[in-house]
């Protein structure tokens, strides 16, 4: 009986060896702003985007592998070692570009919570307070490996997705033109594309895979395992991105559905699951949603916390860690507040703008990976050799491009 | 009292007035409560060139040094010397006194009898707010609102620098001597606010004992991790040193290969008495309970069980109950320390003990356990087996957490999200 126990936990802890920090961040990486900006490039651009895809999913293998490795060699978390290297000033840059990062993603979270729940009629008014109280009552009084397991199974309602692919079988030929690099003669083509690349390759999500590396206790003899299951999971995102992109611009680019809504978001499933598309995507995005809106302000504030190396840790009396519970309570209500002020017909849109924000931050936090990265005096001779360095620094330097082009244009009024 | 960022970047002036370097960083070696500061690292044209302090006239504004600066002597510093700026500054030290890990936002230095010492760690709001240059600005403006900057300066003498055995991170050199002066309790709480790396630092650092005592106090899922770190011999001492049913509850949780390669290096007896609590299921009582209990055989006299306890010197919280047991170690009865006191001393055990005795069996649940004590207002109820042998003792301690209302202790951010 006894031995019994133990076998299974055995197989657990094997089980968990194998879903680690990058795999985990991996499906964490399909939240709201995953799901909603690859269907709606899909929708407007067909398979147009496929090639910016690609190459957002290769840096997304190439930078996580470095703040993986990162994690290993020094032990420290992302805004400990900005903190260290660079001082107080540029730790102030980071950590801003990483708070309203996130804050748009909050934002993004709630407005899956709104746009899901729409879709059996219940008004933003009523599901997006209810939604904040309830997760600033589970962060505070339960425990969150409980949210999270229940969570995570409800996600796996995406795997509609790759399932649609079989079913659905879309023109190859036509998917194969959509990796020639285009540009389509279309003003909303700049916020798609940071957008597509801000979510692929989150600052949320860098952060967040080194903080793991480091709680495991992962360091330079168990490394090996720790940069496979890094590629692993930076690989699998890529893939579901691409199937989630393939199957709309399948289904909805041709019958030109825009994805303005959850309902007509939904329709891209509608090939695999008919009249319960609606129910399937919905349930997949209100989990994602939720997951991504308990994760999101407790690894916010958890970055900031350490970085000025302020007290942090759940407590219901504030005085215990005020500037961390402070925050989280800060994001969860300014998030809420801000997709009650926009129409319900705009939550899709916001989201893929939200996204955009993330991917206009994304070079200044790629930047400081970068310098960390590639310093000896930070990683010994783990740093970044003369390959890994020019392909970093090309990942930087082209999301760099992209964001001063978005805002140039803008700035001209073309975006 | 300057602080290292108003002195950091300052000019230094050759004795013709011309600025020949600006200050890059001060080092000193960190023993004594406020250790002076001995070497300035300039940082000229040519790259970095540490010289002695002394060597330095503090002008307003700026420094100057009185013989041109290649004639000055190179000081080169010592290994354990600590480069303020580079070593301190914006890294993680623990504070001693409120046993909390903070971060070096600014470092206090004080000119007391000509000579120049580090005196405090800046970790307030202020410290930050200095090294942005808006210390004054924010003063102002809490000055409108009538309330003053509160100051976050944390003495030098109750900080210590941690040591995570990467080299490029040593800033210390006294091992964690002012840590292990803490509660057990308080160094598990900066030590689950550490990284891998500085908990396995501290773990091998502590004495084994305070190790023992320090590890009991945190939480199951880190502890895992921490034995999981350590050296295995090493591992095997610190849990020789916990109490069995404590040690048994952590070996629970690992691999089964790691749990019994532990238990092999573990001393016989210690192992053993492990290994007898790891066969039953943690639910149980016997799961819960200890091996530590005092039995005394029945034939015993009161003046001779007395001489056995002087022996044993048991815990003060085994040594309550005095469990009698026969030849075959039956469980018989019980004496309390008063009972065994106050009676003469030629009365043997077996006139003296209540043999009314309230015991559970090992495979009770741990539930019913937890209630029988509280019910009955007891310190500690035997375990005994099917056969009445006593096999170990279940105290308050051991259920205490199972009558507190849930959640009530202050959950561990590390392992949830960032």
């Amino acid at each position: 009986m006894r031995r019994n126990v133990h076998r299974r936990r055995a197989a657990f802890a094997a089980f968990l060896v194998v879903m680690g920090p990058g795999i985990i961040t991996g499906f964490a990486g399909n939240d709201a702003g995953g799901v909603t900006t690859y269907t709606a490039a899909g929708a407007r651009f067909g398979f147009a985007l496929l090639w910016l895809l690609l190459i957002a999913s290769l840096s997304l293998v190439i930078v996580q592998e470095m703040c993986a490795r990162m994690g290993a060699v020094t032990g420290k978390g992302l805004s400990d070692l900005i903190r260290e290297r660079f001082g107080v000033r540029w730790t102030i840059v980071a950590m801003l570009a990483l708070f309203i990062a996130n804050a748009s993603n909050v934002v993004a979270e709630y407005a899956g919570i709104a746009a899901s729940l729409g879709l059996v009629g219940v008004p933003p008014w009523a599901s997006v307070p209810v939604a904040g109280i309830v997760v600033w009552a589970l962060i505070v009084f339960a425990s969150y490996r409980v949210v999270e397991r229940a969570l995570f199974a409800l996600i796996l309602a995406f795997i509609a997705y790759p399932v649609s692919i079989a079913i659905l079988h879309p023109d190859w030929s036509e998917v194969g033109r959509g990796f020639l690099p285009t540009v389509a003669n279309d003003p909303a083509v700049l916020v798609m594309a940071l957008a597509l690349v801000g979510t692929t390759v989150t600052p949320y999500l860098l952060f967040y895979l080194q903080a793991s590396v480091v709680d495991k206790g992962i360091d330079r003899e168990s490394f090996a395992s720790a940069r496979l299951d890094a590629i692993l999971g930076a690989t699998l995102a890529g893939l579901f991105a691409f199937f989630i992109l393939v199957v709309s611009g399948t289904v909805l680019f041709p019958a030109g559905v825009p994805a303005q809504t959850a309902a007509q978001a939904a329709q891209a499933l509608r090939p695999l699951a008919g009249e319960a598309a609606g129910l399937l995507f919905g349930v997949g995005l209100l989990a994602a949603s939720l997951l991504g809106l308990t994760v999101m302000p407790l690894s916010t504030s958890y970055a900031i916390c350490e970085a000025f190396g302020w007290e942090s840790g759940i407590s219901h009396d504030f005085r215990d860690a005020p500037v961390f519970m402070g925050l989280v309570t800060f994001l969860l209500a300014a998030g809420g507040a801000i997709v009650l002020l926009v129409p319900k017909e705009q939550l899709l849109p916001l989201i893929v703008v939200s996204q955009a924000v993330n991917g206009l931050l994304l070079p200044i936090v790629l930047v400081f990976i970068m310098r960390l990265a590639s310093d000896p005096s930070v990683m010994g001779s783990d740093a970044n050799g003369r390959v890994r360095g020019t392909l970093g620094w090309g990942i930087a330097g082209l999301t760099g491009s992209l964001s001063i082009a978005y805002l140039v244009a803008s700035a001209l009024g073309i975006g | 009292m300057p602080y290292l960022s108003e002195i950091q970047n300052r000019k230094i002036l050759g004795p013709g007035g011309d600025e020949v370097a600006k200050l890059a960083d001060v080092a000193v070696v960190p023993s004594g409560q406020f250790p002076p500061v001995q070497w300035a690292v300039l940082a000229t044209r040519a790259g970095e060139h540490a010289i002695r302090w002394s060597d330095l006239v503090s002008e307003t504004g700026h420094y100057r040094v009185l013989v041109p600066l290649d004639q000055v002597l190179e000081a080169g510093l010592p290994d354990d010397a600590l480069r303020l700026g580079r070593d301190l500054m914006d890294k993680q030290i623990v504070d001693t006194h409120g046993a909390k890990v903070v971060r070096v936002n600014d470092l206090q230095l004080e000119e007391a009898g000509g000579q120049l010492r580090l005196v405090g760690a800046d970790v307030g709001l202020r410290g930050l707010l200095r090294r942005v240059g808006a210390e004054r600005l924010a003063e102002g403006i809490a000055g409108v609102v009538g309330r003053k900057l509160p100051r976050g300066i944390i003495p030098w003498h109750l900080v210590q620098p941690i040591d995570t055995g990467n080299a490029a991170n040593v800033r210390l050199t006294v091992p964690h001597a002012k840590l292990a002066l803490l509660h057990p309790a308080d160094i598990a709480d900066i030590v689950e606010d550490m990284s891998a790396d500085e908990r396995r630092a501290v773990f091998e650092q502590l004495d084994v004992e305070t190790a023992a005592e320090t590890l009991a106090e945190i939480e199951p899922e880190m502890q895992v991790e921490i034995v999981g770190d350590l050296d295995e011999e090493r591992a095997a001492d610190i849990l020789e040193e916990m109490a069995p049913d404590e040690a048994a509850d952590l070996l629970q949780d690992l691999p089964e290969e790691q749990r019994e390669e532990l238990v092999e290096l573990m001393e016989k007896e210690e192992g053993e008495d492990v290994e007898e609590l790891l066969s039953h299921s943690e639910n149980s009582a016997g799961g819960i309970m200890t091996t530590d209990f005092v039995a005394l055989p029945r034939e015993l006299t009161a003046a001779a069980g007395i001489n056995r306890l002087r022996e044993l010197k048991p815990d003060p919280e085994l040594a309550y109950y005095l469990y009698v047991i026969d030849a075959e170690g039956r469980l018989d009865g019980v004496v309390s320390l008063r009972d065994l006191v106050v009676a003469s001393p030629d009365e043997l055990l077996a006139q003296i003990m209540d043999p009314h005795i309230l015991k559970v069996e090992v495979d009770t649940p741990k539930e019913d356990v937890a209630s029988l004590i509280a019910k009955y207002d007891l310190l500690a109820v035997p375990v005994v087996d099917a056969g009445q042998k006593l096999l170990g003792i279940v105290t308050v301690d051991d259920v205490v957490e199972l009558m507190l209302p849930r959640g009530w202790k202050k959950r561990s951010l590390r392992s949830i999200a960032r």
